[in-house]
């Protein structure tokens, strides 16, 4: 009992951190994080720019705070398409069974065969590169891991006897979906989201890295991470930081998911 | 504790030892970031592979240290006075790498395989869409090759040096296969071609017999003296991991580094970072079409924004040479009338953008991650022209992506290298042009485009400077595009190699030694 | 069982289909071709219209897919524009290299993860059990591509002790072929370390959780008798599962990390050839990797009941 509220707590506290630091990153950061300054490039951590400055003495302070809340809502707003996408498809799937399911299902074991890496290429190209391009990536390519889960616990919500009253009462299949079956599968839901956080700031970073991924100058903690390693030799610093931001934050995300698992489970409830 | 490292690493280079390729004794170990396209010169290639391939096969002629004509093959040729009859006298026994001399027949035999070949790079030189077409390639005796064409052209030689064209070079009857299809390229380069692990690398070896001419290394033409007994490509993708292995002594040459790269490894006494500009052009393109670019005052107001040559010093770490001609800055042509550049003047900006009727309207500017100098400058041009009111903003695009906007016409401005011209005529060539011909023209000027198939005919030195000067004048006045620098290539040698210099661009391996 | 695995197998077969009209569409619909990029920036109209023709690109789209399936069919994956070679050679020679490396590092990492997840979750909330997850968590967030180049400074540069770069096989030579895996080989176990850890620990602790293990704690059997007798295997379905997507996706390419140590393997080849547009690669790569998933996961759910007997492969 202890440990989950340590770890609750811990995991909250890094999370607010981060949502705070993306919110004043929004408003105030000590510097712009775009003005470039070629005079005082790759400077180490110091008194004027604590974190120290990039290969064109952009401020990584500021840049970091400035990619807080783009890394944030990129990871935020793929993981809810895909969970809405996902949750949709799945529970349709699972209740209507039949030639919907099929369809369903071959498309989404085809999109899991799928590197992602081509989806970003093409979307990039038809959306021109820009965040917009990257969510709906890879918000498509993490949507068929949910579909699967959500589909497996529809499944066997469907034969359960509360489903079955539902019908005999003649509620529409809509209703009982919505009313009945979707509550009753977020958990697993709950817990994969959490997770695909982490992810998705990772697969952005490994995008940037091989060329794709969010258009500078714009920062992401992602291609901060990426466009340091040239540096790696000379100013370490330039990836520390960004890499510690993905950490801990992930760290976050997975302690505070972890907690909320917990909630969510109900053999979990009487530890 | 240093002991069992010691041994630890004579075990590992026991085994490296062991293996194929490694065991030569003295191999000259070379970064490629891709592998080559083809072992065919001329066909399916980049500039990646002229640059492998030009150290196996040779040309008639070559181009030579700035640009001019040298002797490669031919040891001489005439023009009859219609400027429509080449005839080339070959030199005698120069061996193939097979050990056969070659041939008048062999030579024509090659370039009409070349020439006819329906994938050939430079087909649109030779076949009359562009220049003068090739009527006839013909042996007239053991040692002379005649090639008429249809029309004068002063290009033709130019033509045929062109790496793009991969030198035009002279491969035996041996190099295809019994139904005509390609081998490998049995040529008379100083190296022969070795094995080729696709996607990994290959190795080429000195040629034994390899017939020497002339005193002096002289670009692709000159002496090639032969110092190792082979060079071994290996692919590396990724610029970290090839400086390590440069650290680590498992690579030798490092020829195509980013500038910024290189910068850092130029304090380190144990490296040899070499820098030469060669005809390239480093560049942002203007869309002169778009709605808003056409405007000139609009051109303008970008180019006062702007202060080129530091933004080249950024771009190049201090190894480049600004020059806003498109005369490169190494060429016999670039007079000081040529030096004449853009005028950085922030102060001008707001009067010119209120002449344009420029109402703050976003201007986009693409560039790509393959060439470190595009992204640089994008990023820095957009920082300057931010800072001046000019409301820039930066798409990064993967290249294919970007080659296919530049084909099309569809920006308004691009970062953007064109590949080495070897001669200012030819540098005018590539951006002079209708639109409505060929959508990647940059600059559409009836009266211009008349003055550069003037310099394309014309032979005399006196009256193209006249004709590159006055297009100089028109190219700063029109600002059709933005010149910064020549194309800059930076290699990198390391502590056991010898001699290593780079050259238009491209990685020699003549006159290079390695110590042991 | 035969016939589960058969049915499975057709159903497979529509998957495939929309895999390949999928990629066939997205790499067309991607601006930019491969005869432009031969020809980069010295293509005319006619140049670049003559070189498109000779590719077989001059054909309207669904003409070109209905060509290659034909081909297809008959097992002709046609060849690279880039250099030539047959599709299917290339795939295998290349899926091949990336396979010995996968298989490797996923055998590795279960070694390791799975009594690291396991002995995290019987002793749940000790400081042993958190600095498990925090160390999986770690590593779980630093992107391959850093971390595979941090190794390559520390052992290649630094200390000396492994090749920086290259590659052999291992079929060829294997004392050699395993010295240039060591590197690769650690970046991905560490990585997957992370993932495997997690999952394990999460079906053990459910699996302590049930009555049988309390009864077997109540026969008087030893902490380490239950673990290893009644809890390892039950507990072990779940991260086998995981394991099979895991498998799966590094069998489909692990493009940063041979980028990073220059293996020349499939998921290099899948990101070069999307670049070159080199189509009939790209073709064959991806329907060759959703074949590969499809039979990864086949096998898994096949071997599910060996590790968990409650359920069967039907």
């Amino acid at each position: 009992m202890k440990r989950h509220q340590r770890n609750r707590i811990i995991g909250g506290a890094l999370l607010i951190c981060f949502v705070s630091a993306a919110l004043l990153g929004r408003v105030w950061t000590p510097f712009d994080p775009m003005r470039i300054d070629l005079r005082s490039k790759l400077q180490a951590p110091g008194a004027v720019h604590w974190l120290g400055t990039d290969e064109f003495g952009r401020d990584v302070l500021s840049r970091l705070m400035a990619a807080a809340g783009t890394s944030v809502s990129i990871s935020l707003t793929t993981v809810a398409l895909a969970v809405l996408a996902g949750v949709t498809l799945g529970v349709l799937a699972g209740y209507a069974r039949g030639w919907t399911d099929r369809i369903i299902m071959a498309l989404n074991n085809a999109m899991l065969a799928f590197p992602s890496m081509l989806l970003a290429l093409a979307l990039l190209s038809i959306t021109g590169a820009n965040i917009y391009g990257i969510i709906l990536a890879l918000g498509l390519a993490y949507t068929p891991s949910i579909v699967r889960v959500v589909r497996g616990s529809v499944l066997s919500l469907r034969e359960r006897e509360f489903i079955e009253a539902s019908r005999v009462m003649g509620n529409s299949p809509a209703y009982t979906m919505a009313r009945h079956i979707l509550p009753n599968c977020l958990g697993p839901v709950i817990v994969l989201a959490t997770s695909m956080f982490g992810s998705v700031l990772l697969t952005e970073s490994a995008l940037s890295f091989l060329g794709l991924g969010v258009p500078p100058p714009a920062p992401t903690w992602g291609n901060m991470l990426a466009s340091a390693r040239p540096h790696i030799a000379e100013a370490m610093w330039l990836g520390i930081f960004p890499g510690l931001c993905i950490s801990l934050s992930l760290l976050g995300i997975n302690l505070f998911g972890d907690a909320i698992r917990d909630r969510f489970d109900p053999r979990m409830r009487g530890l | 504790m240093t002991f069992p490292r010691t041994l630890w690493r004579a075990f590992i280079s026991s085994i490296a030892i062991g293996l194929p390729g490694l065991a030569a004794a003295n191999t000259l170990t070379v970064q490629i970031t891709a592998d080559i396209r083809s072992s065919q010169p001329g066909i399916n290639r980049d500039a990646g592979t002229d640059s492998v391939m030009l150290n196996v096969v040779e040309g008639l002629v070559a181009a030579g240290e700035k640009g001019e004509i040298r002797p490669m093959l031919a040891k001489s040729w005439s023009i009859s006075p219609d400027g429509r009859t080449y005839t080339f006298t070959l030199r005698e026994g120069v061996k193939f790498h097979n050990g056969e001399t070659m041939t008048a027949d062999d030579v024509v035999f090659s370039l009409q395989k070349l020439i006819g070949h329906p994938e050939f790079s430079c087909k649109t030189f030779f076949d009359g869409s562009r220049d003068a077409k090739v009527e006839s390639i013909a042996a007239s005796g053991p040692d002379t090759v005649v090639i008429t064409l249809d029309r004068p052209d002063a290009m033709l030689l130019n033509y045929m040096a062109q790496s793009q064209c991969g030198s035009t070079g002279i491969v035996h009857r041996a190099s295809f296969n019994d139904d005509g299809s390609w081998k490998a390229p049995i040529a008379t380069g100083p190296f022969t071609f070795g094995e080729w692990k696709r996607g990994e690398g290959l190795t080429l070896r000195k040629f034994a017999d390899y017939s020497i001419t002339g005193d002096k290394p002289d670009g692709y033409g000159g002496r090639k003296d032969v110092l190792v007994d082979a060079v071994k490509y290996v692919v590396v993708p990724d610029t970290a991991t090839a400086v390590a292995g440069l650290r680590s002594g498992a690579l030798d040459v490092l020829p195509y580094l980013p500038p910024g790269e290189a910068a850092k490894l130029k304090d380190d006494k144990a490296f040899t970072v070499v820098a030469a500009p060669h005809g390239g052009l480093v560049t942002m393109l203007f869309q002169t079409g778009d709605p808003l670019m056409s405007n000139i005052a609009m051109r303008r107001a970008v180019i006062a924004a702007l202060d080129t040559p530091q933004i080249v010093d950024a771009v190049t770490y201090g190894l480049g040479v600004p020059n806003n001609s498109l005369v490169a800055s190494g060429s016999f042509y670039h007079t000081a009338a040529q030096d004449k550049g853009y005028l950085h003047d922030p102060a001008a900006v707001p009067a010119l953008l209120k002449a344009a009727g420029y109402k703050g309207e976003k201007i986009n500017i693409l560039t790509n991650r393959r060439s470190a100098i595009n992204y640089d400058t994008a990023v820095i041009a957009q920082a300057m022209l931010q800072s001046a009111g000019i409301n820039a903003d930066i798409e990064v695009l993967e290249w294919a992506s970007q080659l296919d906007r530049f084909n099309s016409g569809k920006y308004q401005i691009m970062a953007f290298n064109y590949s080495n011209r070897t001669d200012p005529a030819l540098a005018y060539q590539t951006v002079v042009g209708s639109k409505a011909k060929k959508a990647n023209a940059i600059w559409d000027d009836q009266e211009v485009s008349a003055l550069v198939n003037t310099a394309l005919q014309e032979a005399d030195p006196a009256r193209r400077q006249a004709i590159f000067d006055d297009l100089h004048a028109r190219f700063l006045d029109q600002v059709p595009l933005v010149m910064l620098a020549n194309g800059l290539d930076v290699g990198v040698s390391g502590p056991k190699v010898k001699g290593y210099r780079t050259w238009q661009g491209f990685a020699r391996f003549w006159g290079v030694e390695r110590s042991e | 069982m035969l016939k589960f695995a058969f049915t499975r197998l057709l159903s497979a077969i529509p998957t495939l289909f929309i895999v390949s009209v999928a990629v066939f569409g997205l790499i067309r619909l991607i601006p930019g071709d491969p005869a432009s990029l031969m020809l980069g920036d010295l293509a005319d109209a006619d140049a670049l219209a003559a070189a498109r023709k000779a590719m077989g690109l001059d054909q309207p789209v669904p003409v070109q897919f209905a060509i290659w399936l034909g081909n297809v069919v008959q097992g002709d994956l046609g060849r690279s524009v880039l250099n030539g070679q047959p599709v299917l050679d290339l795939v295998w020679h290349r899926f091949t290299t990336s396979a010995q490396m996968v298989l490797i590092a996923v055998g590795l990492s279960v070694l390791l993860a799975v009594p690291l997840g396991m002995a995290a979750a019987w002793r749940q909330n000790s400081s042993l059990d958190l600095a498990i997850v925090a160390m999986s968590t770690l590593l779980l967030s630093i992107p391959t591509f850093w971390l595979g180049l941090m190794i390559l400074l520390a052992f290649g540069l630094k200390l000396g002790w492994l090749p920086v770069l290259g590659y052999v096989s291992v079929a060829d030579n294997p004392i050699s072929g395993i010295i240039y895996l060591v590197m690769p080989v650690m970046t991905l176990v560490l990585h997957e370390v992370g993932i495997i850890v997690r999952m394990a620990r999460a079906s053990t602790l459910d699996v302590l959780r049930l009555d049988y293990i309390t009864h077997a704690r109540a026969k008087g059997l030893s902490e380490s008798a239950v673990l290893m007798r009644h809890a390892a295997r039950n507990a072990f379905g779940p991260t086998w599962t995981l394991i099979g997507l895991i498998l799966g996706n590094l069998l489909g390419g692990v493009a940063v990390v041979e980028t990073v140590f220059t293996i020349p393997g499939l998921g290099r080849l899948i990101v070069d050839s999307i670049y070159a547009r080199d189509y009939a690669v790209v073709q064959g790569c991806l329907l060759f990797v959703a074949l590969t998933y499809l039979f990864v996961n086949l096998l898994v759910d096949l071997l599910y009941p060996l590790f968990d007997p409650r359920v069967t492969a039907e």
